[in-house]
């Protein structure tokens, strides 16, 4: 079940989602007093568990997604013109 | 498990911790410190790094190239404030990056994935592997024009550039990464010396006066000398490391110091390129000419003496080997990042293996590429800065869409003089970039003449 998004104190969208692949967690390496002081100077929301949940998907209108599209064809064709300009420069 | 079933258990239970944690920790637990016993410059030191790096990390080879040239084509004029223009521009760029990345501890190309989408995330990371895949080819040319100066091949160009991956991350954390590729960034300086050594004449200096030529060489010279400012994968790359060091939005103005300090930095180097360059067109050198034959710092000490070519030379192979470093540690962040594994050089090579394959992977092939007898490495290291500005605009709206996501950023997201300079930026990028592309492809489809 996919996990709903949240928000922290300060307002901001936190992690929804399954997450990543991490690394293994090396807690049984560490003993309980230094774990602590590991844990104290982090944030919450910087643990690689926590950074690993992926955040929710933006709702975009319909006049941005176009705007966006139109963004990214307009810079592949562009992007064609340099390249065959350049292979011309080669030839 | 045993171990973890036997101990006190905390107030909070915590996340279970990772080897990238700890590490990470152990970081923070040194800012946390210094902030704490109010050492100011202690504190700077820890937090400096990303902004410095993906500033000096543009100064890379294609880009000295490109300023040193435009100095021998036309002077100092019209590039003398031009680039320090550039660079204020590519500081408001990369200001947004270190604030998203301090705010949400997560990469730009992860955040474009997840947030809108994997089609996004996909081309974002497609365009930089692209523009990364060329740029790093022609940093393995700037080592080898540089080593060519000392007599040495390409053989010792992809030796050195392939073993300086491997031996900076070697030590498995960001911290030791970030201060080895520092220390060499800084003697991107050696461009400051060469300008001081060749000394171009006074009356190369004419301030406000366009370079002459075609259109279409005016506007290559506005779209690659922006290419050499700005691109995709300073985006990914200060973004990223931001993260990966563990910045957080207490952060945020030591972040905005490192970031500036980087932009002084680039440009003062890079106007000692161009200054450098300027002694070739003031001495009645060989110019482009001479770069194009035996090489910039050959055609430099015929004119300004064996100081001023030997100082250039060493300047190109540590632009060339630094860029190497930057540009291939954002392709390892973009590649884990899409895939979604994990991508920190905190973690360690079992943990983080794609992210470090891609790190050396995409080196290997750049480097492999100037092994090829006949290739046109010149051609390729000019014109790999205006395919990455052409590529940029895209770039660039989503790091204005991440910066103004108030969901993700709260109270840190941009303000209105923030997007305006960000909305200008974008649009004189686009419209130099596009300029040229249309331009140089009428030219070569025959419609106009040049």
């Amino acid at each position: 079940m996919r996990k709903q998004p949240t928000h922290d104190p300060d307002g901001l969208l936190r992690h929804g989602g399954e997450p990543r692949r991490v690394g293994k967690p090396v807690l049984h390496t560490v003993e309980p007093a230094a774990e602590r002081e590991l844990i104290a100077h982090l944030e919450p929301d910087q643990f690689v568990a926590e950074t690993s949940r992926p955040v929710p998907r933006a709702t975009l209108g319909a006049r941005s997604v176009r705007a966006l599209w139109a963004l990214r064809v307009f810079a592949i064709v562009v992007s064609l013109m340099v390249i065959y300009a350049f292979i011309e420069q080669l030839s | 498990m045993a171990a973890t079933d036997v101990r006190t258990q905390p107030v909070l239970t915590p996340p279970p911790l990772t080897e990238e944690d700890s590490a990470r920790s152990a970081d923070r637990s040194r800012v946390h410190h210094a902030r704490l016993g109010g050492r100011r410059w202690r504190l700077m030191w820890l937090l400096v790094g990303p902004g410095i790096l993906a500033m000096l990390g543009e100064n890379d080879g294609p880009s000295m190239i490109a300023y040193a040239s435009d100095g021998a084509q036309y002077g100092l004029g019209f590039f003398l404030p031009f680039i320090p223009l550039l660079f204020a521009m590519a500081f408001v760029c990369q200001e947004m990056c270190m604030r998203v990345g301090a705010v949400t501890h997560r990469g730009y190309g992860e955040l474009v994935l997840q947030r809108f989408g994997p089609v996004w995330g996909w081309f974002a990371a497609g365009d930089l592997t692209l523009t990364n895949l060329i740029t790093l080819v022609a940093e393995f040319v700037s080592i080898r024009v540089g080593l060519a100066y000392f007599g040495l091949g390409s053989g010792v160009a992809v030796a050195l550039g392939l073993t300086l991956v491997v031996f900076a991350f070697s030590g498995g954390r960001y911290w030791r990464w970030e201060r080895i590729v520092l220390g060499m960034a800084l003697f991107n300086g050696l461009f400051l010396v060469a300008a001081i050594l060749a000394t171009p004449h006074v009356g190369a200096i004419q301030f406000g006066r366009l370079p002459g030529g075609t259109l279409n060489t005016l506007l290559l010279l506005l779209a690659s000398t922006i290419g050499a400012t700005v691109t995709p994968w300073m985006i990914f790359f200060q973004q990223g490391a931001s993260a990966d060091k563990g910045m957080t939005p207490r952060d945020i103005n030591h972040g905005r110091y490192d970031t500036a300090l980087g932009a002084v930095l680039a440009s003062i180097f890079g106007i000692g390129a161009l200054v450098a360059g300027a002694a070739l067109m003031t001495g009645g050198g060989a110019g482009i000419g001479g770069f194009a034959g035996a090489g910039f710092p050959e055609a430099l000490k015929l004119v300004a003496g064996n100081g001023a070519g030997t100082v250039f030379a060493l300047g190109l192979i540590e632009a060339g080997a630094v860029a190497i470093l930057t540009i291939s540690a954002s392709t390892a962040y973009a590649a884990a990042e899409c895939v979604g594994v994990t991508h920190s050089f905190n973690a360690g090579p079992r943990d983080a293996a794609l992210f470090y394959a891609a790190n050396f992977g995409v080196a290997l092939v750049a480097a492999l590429v100037i092994l090829i007898p006949g290739a046109p490495l010149l051609s390729i290291a000019l014109n790999a800065n205006v395919l990455a500005t052409v590529l940029l605009p895209v770039s660039l709206v989503f790091m204005v869409m991440l910066a103004n996501d108030r969901e993700l950023m709260g109270r840190f997201a941009n303000r209105r003089r923030t997007n305006v300079i960000g909305v200008a930026v974008i649009a004189f990028v686009a419209i130099a970039g596009t300029a040229y592309g249309i331009d140089s492809f009428l030219m070569a489809t025959g419609v106009i003449g040049g």
